[in-house]
């Protein structure tokens, strides 16, 4: 369960904590568009902001990217596949694959970006709390009336509580099945379905305890509204933010 | 004054199980009740009548003197209930979150919300973990968080099912102490279990169910003997005919 909440809201009093969630969100929206298509030298300006940003922010870094393992090996698939399948001057070649050096610059390039658009995610999460995020959804479908945001803000929050219970109860069916030896069993399919079967019937029980105890406490899409205001240090920062899109943007 | 009246009740469920056969039972304001029974008994079922998650096949459920069906909001803001499974109760991503579901419901101002919370925080003693999230916390807070969450509804009755299941000997003390004081504060209490000698040594009344119907209901200390033929172990000190010692003792 401790491995699950490295990613997640840590509290503290920095800029990033204190802009309000709608903003915070419009940057991540703007700067990470910004990012798909700047080059080495507009990322590099990126990067230092946002490096600035984070360690300003004191967000655990190190436990970020531990969280973010299977993030890092999709990275090498990324940089790998695009060294091997773009055309250009060989720097080594090993009988039909030939790695080449515009395949390794497209391939930093590639990574260096969706790193970037990560690292803004993590910033944004460790800065945030769920239920300010929840609102800020909700706020922002609120103009699409055949959109039902309310309902769409709960069923976030409400993936976002019950992940680690579901994960908690999967590790539990293993370590009991472990414990009666599937091990010894040698086809991976059978060990999944019986991993799977009881996980899902478990976690459909649950959903069902949920939904009673939520009718108990008088459950209704009309609630009270999320309380969000924008104060002058969301305005600066906006402006602040708008100058370095155009000065990234003019170079 | 009785706060629940309970007449003729009676619920058969979907696969034509007969839960509830013909219950009559009066429940005075302050009252502190005690349900116990083997499994399958029809405790659990008979609670949920009481604010409308489970509707009567016949009889009826009125509560303040209002038939339950006829206002589910007003059944439900009187009626909180607590859950034997409190993981699967607790909604919020941050114990705060979790305490403030029920007020948001009912559409009240943040101000008020938030006045609310902290009430209901500060009185199951978990104010320090307002912003922790729920899955951190252990069994017996979980318990108490759960216990938050109702009492932000402001409920004149509380309704626990198994409110000691799985929870190691301080868990105990820690939901029992959340109970009495409950109880103190003027609020009808009404508890089931099947674990009598954790909580009997504090009720003033003793309803015991079989096969979906009471089959004794008195003062714990009258009609404690001889429940082991309806499927329920008496307390160790009942069975050595001394007074039940309370657990927190």
């Amino acid at each position: 369960m401790a491995a699950l909440t490295t990613v997640g809201f840590r509290s503290g009093t920095s800029l990033l904590h204190k802009l309000d969630v709608r903003f915070k969100l419009l940057f991540l929206i703007l700067i990470s568009f910004m990012s798909l298509s700047a080059d080495f030298l507009r990322l590099g300006l990126l990067s230092g902001l946002l490096t600035v940003l984070i360690i300003h922010s004191r967000l655990p870094l190190k436990s970020g990217l531990r969280g973010m393992q299977f993030f890092l090996v999709l990275l090498l698939l990324v940089l790998g596949a695009r060294m091997v399948t773009t055309p250009g001057d060989p720097i080594i070649e090993i009988k039909f694959f030939s790695i080449t050096r515009q395949g390794i610059l497209s391939g930093v390039l590639i990574c260096w970006r969706l790193t970037i658009i990560v690292l803004l995610g993590f910033a944004f999460v460790h800065s945030t709390r769920t239920f300010e995020i929840k609102a800020a959804v909700e706020w922002l479908l609120k103009p699409f009336v055949f959109i039902p945001g309310k309902r769409i803000a709960t069923m976030m929050g409400l993936t976002t509580r019950f992940v680690p219970v579901i994960l908690n109860q999967a590790s539990e069916t293993a370590e009991a099945q472990r414990a009666r030896c599937v091990e010894n069993r040698k086809n991976p399919l059978y060990s999944l379905i019986r991993l799977g079967v009881p996980l899902i019937r478990r976690t459909f029980e649950r959903a069902d305890q949920l939904a009673i105890a939520m009718e108990a406490r008088c459950y209704t899409e009309d609630r009270t509204d999320p309380d969000l205001v924008a104060t002058r240090l969301d305005w600066i920062a906006l402006l602040v933010i708008l100058i370095i899109c155009g000065l990234v943007v003019s170079i | 004054m009785d706060i629940i009246e309970i007449e003729n009740l009676s619920h058969r469920f979907e696969n034509g199980a007969l839960g509830l056969d013909g219950i009559n039972l009066q429940i005075q304001k302050g009252a502190f009740v005690v349900f116990a029974g083997p499994n399958g008994s029809g405790k659990t079922t008979l609670i949920r009548h009481l604010n409308g998650l489970l509707l009567p096949t016949a009889g009826s459920v009125q509560l303040d003197g209002v038939f339950v069906q006829h206002d589910l909001l007003r059944a439900r803001r009187l009626v909180g209930m607590m859950f034997q499974d409190a993981d699967s109760q607790i909604v919020g991503e941050t114990v705060y979150e979790d305490v403030a579901f029920g007020p948001e419901n009912l559409q009240l101002d943040r101000s008020q919300i938030s006045q609310r919370v902290k009430r209901a925080l500060m009185a199951v003693g978990l104010m320090d973990f307002a912003d922790q999230s729920p899955h951190l916390l252990s069994g017996g807070e979980k318990r108490r968080l759960a216990i938050a969450g109702i009492l932000a509804m402001e409920p004149k009755v509380i309704a626990f099912d198994e409110p000691f299941a799985s929870l190691d000997y301080p868990g105990v003390k820690q939901v029992l102490k959340q109970i009495l004081m409950l109880h103190q504060s003027g609020h009808t209490l009404l508890v089931v279990t099947h674990d009598l000698e954790k909580v009997i040594a504090h009720a003033d009344r003793l309803v015991i169910m079989q096969k979906g119907r009471i089959v004794r209901d008195g003062r714990p200390s009258e009609i404690v003997n001889g429940i082991e033929t309806f499927g329920v172990r008496s307390p160790c000190a009942s069975l050595l005919g001394m007074e039940v010692p309370s657990w927190l003792h």
